[in-house]
């Protein structure tokens, strides 16, 4: 009830249209059944005018019977437009406000979703919440409008008719909808799981089919899915029964309706307390006004759907943020990273995932990260951004401890090349504006030089306006690395966080990629998370972050020397740029390399 | 694709269409059924029609009371029960139709799909594909369950209805006759209204969407930039740019039913005020009045429904469209003749100047020669892209080559048994696929027999016995779509434990160590050379470590075996494995 309650406060502010397209559908309705209805008592009327037992002035049920069928078309016209056009604001509000709420949850409270199924979940369940107004919400109240009305009408010819019709109505509107929910609820539940498991085990045999030929998997593959599918028709079978059923009982209720109708009516006219067109009037106001609750059989199907959307979808953005933002404070001076006793971990009562880290980076210096996946890397840049929170220890940024920072002043301050790194489905200019939104011609040219890729895209027939493609698929893997590079250049940050910005890619280009790196972190206070050795190559020093064995992650820095700031250059020995002779020459990187082996 | 199929669009759709209707024929005796129905329950409506008209004539004009109008109440009864019995008959029969065109479409794709093999399925979106088989099939449902069938009736219907008439209202009946032709008419107005809402506003509201969720997939990279929260002004303006165009299309579009539904309307009104007045000037009876005005809107109901129905039938035409491509796609030639191998075990595999180039102009490897004996393990090094995958699905016989001969002891691969030939060799792909199922099944994938200690012994050697341990059913721990929740490395391990189970004679390992850590991958590598001892095993890697475990390395570049060797042979050449092997100097040491 709640859910639906804020449902509708998100649609308050169009609360105009809704209103509007939902008095429009009423009087669709209510023209349509007073039209026949009306013509039904006209005729009778009429025949009794020609047999000469009654007057009857002809003219204003003649017109009226005009009137009522342009008021329905036009109406009709009206409503359809009304009602798509309310749908299509609330469409747009509902977006625009289920963006804004998430957004400040992502990155990190969207991490317990994994990430194909959240995305397709919300799909499905923005999708749901569009169709609310225009199949579930409109329906409803405008059959309970209707309803109401239309039987407060009969009430004026006859008040047993009226009750008769009343209770017709609630038991095809509400009584048999409720039914064949509750009939289908089983199947249609087990059918969702099924349509699931025949959805991953087709996507599997896609991916696989050359293991399945290899390993001559492909009948037994080809039975599963024909099983899965033979569940699936089973099941859509069962629902189908229901359906008929209740299509079958919908129309039934309604013609019992009037046959009742019939039955009250006939003595009544017979003894003359009813005038006798009246039989045919409400013969024909009986039987459409079922017209009213046609609706609501898909209402009430949606509905549950619906609402088990809007729940998903409200907890999704009821979640708190990670991180308590502080008021804005003045932005570190310089560059250096200082890290101390740093511990963190994602849940209260969790393992550890950097379990007392300390090391410092001097301004301009930079430093490689190596460890098992599933070490806490990753980990390190959330925190450092400001995505994630940890619980104990210093972090400083120029001597400004992060917590100071806001997110947003944080994130300024640095650049991120991952190997995951999106590329938004529009043009290459667009996705390299969205570094410097005021970027000049000559700055996405510079900076795609930089980046080592301005030849090919400029051998792309529509050059920088080409469009990448759904997840850049129409790019190469190194292609797509270093347009994410471009992007690193034009924001021109002090800061890099280098995550795996090789991997993943052949070794020609990652010879590409490095060399437009290696430009990158010229000047540039750099963390570099890679287990590429010719990455590590371009990094004053390497730090090795452990993950333990036994499921347990944890993270233990290995007793790298470590420097501050300012012991910074004497320290500076043991591990040099690639053009250097001495390259991981017996420093004491190659030790931890060995140590870790040895374990 | 869409843009491809413009200028021809509607003659494709035609296509389409009748691709669809000839699916048709599985299904011809529940359709049947379900049209009967439908015209058997038109019929008890104009009976039921007649019934009514029959007892308030009775009452009304010759004043009889409810005694005597029993009989034809309960007849009435009747009729109401054996329509609700034919309502919902259709319902069942049209979805035992759909239902057997899409069991058929199911079974015919999947056959399909894998005899187009995995060479095809590269040049595909995989996940697009499987959409098909599943949420494709089910959308053309609607073309059998609702369309196919209320089309019959669309005729049926009308025109019982005009024939009940006409004897007893032929004014009535003339009111229907003439603006029954005009049904087609609107039929086709309607129809391209729906058509170009279809295609234009449907690919609008796609786009849309898809930059919507694009969106959110990449919030954080947004957030990276600070960008994200004026992305919400960006949604915001597309989807209100969106509603605008939308609307102005179906302003017009609108229209079309506007004035269908207005000829329905207003013909009802014009028979009923007609009716009335020639019921007034005493030139008819109340009986046939009353009873072609009951059936004027039912007449009129299928045409107004015909809307919905080319909705119906426009969505699967759409969905048509992507079952027909993977009918449409040419299936890779039959092999010419069966042999079994010469020598009972695969001893010697020699490629003698093999070519092959995929499509036109694309990449593909000219001139490979090379020889692999059992025992042997020969790594192709290159960059990617250099030719190393399509040398193995050569071996593999995924691909056939356009010149030269791959000689398995001497014989023409090409002519052996490729049943025969699966059973001999093992192949760990690049991305290997964990299937939808238990981890020991995903294991135990070309070994459905394998005992439990041969398993755990295969996952021992793949490094993947630990982790699996603590899953949390151990072996019998599900895995989802993709072997959701399994680290790439994980999932790399169990697909090369499945490969040391199968025990074959010729393996091809790609990239089988790419994502694993350096400690691993060459606790990894130990294990391979140590289980493919009795193997012919070609190495695909561009990792050093991985190469150096060869007895001999081929490296490729474009296409062409341009160096060849041990590692340490290579090295001295100082060609261009020195060179990469000179990256990784540190750890050459």
């Amino acid at each position: 009830m709640n859910d639906i309650l804020r449902l509708l406060r998100l649609f308050w502010p169009y609360r105009r249209w809704l209103a509007a397209g939902i008095a429009l559908s009423v009087v669709v309705i209510l023209s349509n059944v007073v039209l026949l209805a009306l013509a039904g008592w006209f005729i009778a009327s009429m025949a009794l005018a020609g047999l000469g037992t009654q007057a009857f002035g002809y003219f204003t049920p003649a017109a009226a019977i005009r009137g009522l069928a342009i008021l329905r078309t036009v109406a009709r016209y009206l409503e359809r437009l009304v009602t798509h056009d309310a749908t299509l604001r609330v469409l747009s509000e509902l977006r625009v406000w289920f963006y804004r709420h998430l957004e400040p949850l992502a990155p990190a409270r969207l991490q317990n979703y994994r990430g194909g199924d959240l995305l397709s979940r919300i799909r499905g369940d923005i999708d749901s919440l569009d169709n609310f107004y225009l199949q579930v919400l409109a329906p409803t109240v405008s059959a309970a409008i209707t309803s109401v009305a239309l039987v407060a009408g009969l009430a004026l010819f006859s008040g047993r008719v009226a009750l008769i019709d009343a209770l017709g109505l609630l038991a095809a509107g509400i009584a048999l909808p409720l039914l064949a929910l509750r009939l289908g609820r089983r199947p249609g539940n087990r059918l969702v799981g099924t349509k699931a498991a025949l959805r991953a085990a087709t996507a599997d045999t896609c991916r696989g089919l050359g293991e399945l030929r290899v390993y001559a998997a492909t009948a037994r593959q080809g039975a599963q899915v024909e099983e899965l599918s033979e569940a699936l028709l089973a099941d859509q079978r069962r629902l189908s029964w229901i359906k008929g059923l209740s299509a079958g009982l919908s129309g039934l209720f309604g013609q019992l309706t009037m046959w009742l109708a019939l039955v009250v009516t006939i003595p009544l006219v017979t003894q003359g307390r009813t005038p006798s067109p009246d039989l045919a009037m409400i013969a024909l106001y009986v039987l459409a006004s079922f017209e009213a609750i046609a609706g609501l059989p898909l209402a009430f199907y949606l509905m549950g759907e619906t609402l088990a959307a809007a729940r998903r979808i409200f907890e999704i953005i009821d979640a708190a943020p990670e991180l308590a933002e502080p008021p804005e404070g003045p932005l570190p001076q310089r560059f250096d990273i200082v890290v101390r006793d740093l511990r963190m971990r994602y849940a209260p009562d969790g393992k550890w995932v950097l379990d007392g880290l300390d090391f410092a980076l001097r301004q301009g210096g930079s430093l490689g990260i190596v460890g098992v996946t599933g070490a806490g890397k990753s980990t390190l840049f959330n925190v450092l951004l400001r995505f994630r929170e940890f619980q104990n220890g210093q972090i400083e940024i120029g001597g400004v401890p992060l917590r100071a920072l806001q997110g947003e002043q944080i994130r300024a301050l640095c650049s991120v090349v991952a190997q995951r790194g999106h590329l938004f489905n529009t043009t290459i200019r667009e996705n390299l504006l969205l570094a410097r939104p005021d970027a000049s011609e000559r700055d996405l040219v510079e900076a795609l030089r930089q980046a080592g890729v301005f030849d090919e895209v400029e051998s792309f027939s529509e050059g920088l306006d080409t469009f990448v493609g759904e997840v850049g698929a129409r790019l190469s893997g190194g292609q797509a690395r270093r347009i994410a590079i471009a992007r690193a250049f034009l924001k021109d940050a002090p800061i890099l966080l280098l995550d795996e910005p090789t991997e993943g890619l052949d070794a020609a280009s990652e010879r590409v990629v490095l060399e437009a790196l290696k430009r990158l972190m010229t000047g540039r206070t750099t963390l570099l998370i890679s287990h590429r050795a010719q990455a590590l190559l371009y990094v004053d020093r390497v730090m090795r972050i452990e993950g333990a064995s036994g499921g347990l992650i944890r993270l233990q820095p290995v007793p790298l020397p470590l420097w501050s700031p300012t012991a910074d250059a004497t320290l500076l020995t043991g591990l040099r740029h690639p053009a250097s002779e001495s390259l991981f020459g017996r420093g004491s990187h190659r030790s931890v390399m060995k140590a870790s082996r040895d374990r | 694709m869409i843009g491809v199929r413009a200028p021809g669009r509607r003659e494709a759709a035609k296509q389409d269409e009748a691709w669809l209707r000839g699916r048709a024929a599985t299904a011809r005796r529940p359709l049947a059924i379900a049209i009967g129905a439908g015209a058997v329950g038109g019929l008890l409506l104009i009976a039921q029609a007649w019934c009514l008209a029959q007892i308030v004539d009775r009452v009304t004009i010759r004043g009889e009371d409810l005694s005597g109008l029993w009989p034809w109440l309960l007849a009435l009864l009747g009729l109401f029960l054996l329509r609700a019995v034919a309502v919902g008959g259709v319902e069942v029969a049209s979805s035992a139709a759909a239902a057997r065109v899409k069991r058929a479409l199911r079974a015919a794709l999947f056959e399909r799909i894998a005899a187009l093999g995995p060479v095809w399925m590269q040049g595909q979106r995989s996940g697009e594909v499987a959409n098909t088989l599943v949420d494709g099939v089910e959308e053309i449902e609607k073309y059998y369950a609702s369309y196919l069938p209320q089309m019959a009736l669309t005729v049926f219907i009308p025109l019982a209805i005009l024939i009940a008439v006409f004897p007893a209202d032929w004014v009535s009946g003339l009111i229907f006759a003439v603006t029954a032709p005009l049904i087609p008419v609107f039929m086709i107005i309607i129809g391209k209204g729906a058509e170009s809402l279809n295609q234009r506003q449907w690919q609008r509201l796609a786009r849309m969407s898809a930059h919507f969720f694009d969106v959110i997939e990449g919030l954080t990279t947004l957030k990276l930039f600070n960008a994200s929260r004026r992305e919400a002004d960006v949604i915001a303006r597309m989807s209100d740019a969106y509603r605008q165009s939308t609307m102005s299309v179906l302003r017009v579009a609108f229209l079309s039913s506007l004035v269908l539904e207005f000829f329905a309307t207003l013909s009802i009104a014009l028979a009923a005020v007609y009716i009335g007045f020639r019921l007034y000037y005493h030139q008819m009876d109340f009986l046939p009045g009353f009873f072609a005005l009951l059936l004027a809107p039912e007449f009129y109901r299928p045409l107004r429904d015909m809307g919905a129905q080319y909705h119906a039938r426009m969505d699967a035409i759409a969905a048509a469209e992507g079952l027909i491509g993977c009918f449409t796609a040419p299936l890779p030639k039959a092999p010419r003749a069966l042999r079994q191998l010469p020598g009972g075990v695969v001893r010697r595999i020699e490629f003698d100047n093999v070519s092959f180039r995929h499509g036109g102009d694309g990449d593909g490897v000219s001139g490979i020669s090379f020889s692999l004996a059992r025992g042997e393990c020969v790594a192709l090094m290159g960059a990617s892209g250099a030719g190393k995958t399509t040398v193995g699905q050569l071996l593999l016989r995924f691909l056939t080559p356009a010149s030269g001969l791959i000689r398995i002891n001497g014989e023409d691969l090409r002519l052996l048994d490729e049943a025969d030939w699966m059973r001999r060799v093992a192949w760990m792909p690049q991305s290997p696929t964990l299937f939808y199922g238990s981890v020991i099944d995903n294991i135990r994938l070309g070994a459905p027999e394998a005992s439990f200690a041969e398993v755990e012994a295969a996952a021992e050697a793949a490094q993947a016995a630990d982790f699996i341990a603590r899953l949390p059913q151990g072996y019998e721990t599900q895995l989802g779509d993709a072997g959701q929740g399994l680290s790439g490395g994980e999932i790399q391990r169990i697909a090369l434990a499945r490969l040391f189970l199968k025990r074959a004679e010729v393996m091809v390992l790609d990239e089988a160590t790419a994502a694993l850590d350096r400690a691993t991958a060459r606790r990894v590598l130990q294990s391979v050379a140590r289980a493919t001892a009795e193997s012919a095993v070609l190495f695909i890697a561009h990792d050093l470590d991985a190469a150096r475990m060869a007895d001999r390395i081929l490296v490729v570049e474009h296409g062409r075996v341009v160096e060849s060797g041990s590692h340490a042979a290579l090295v001295a050449s100082g060609g261009l494995y020195a060179g990469m092997a000179a990256l990784n100097r540190e750890e050459a040491v």
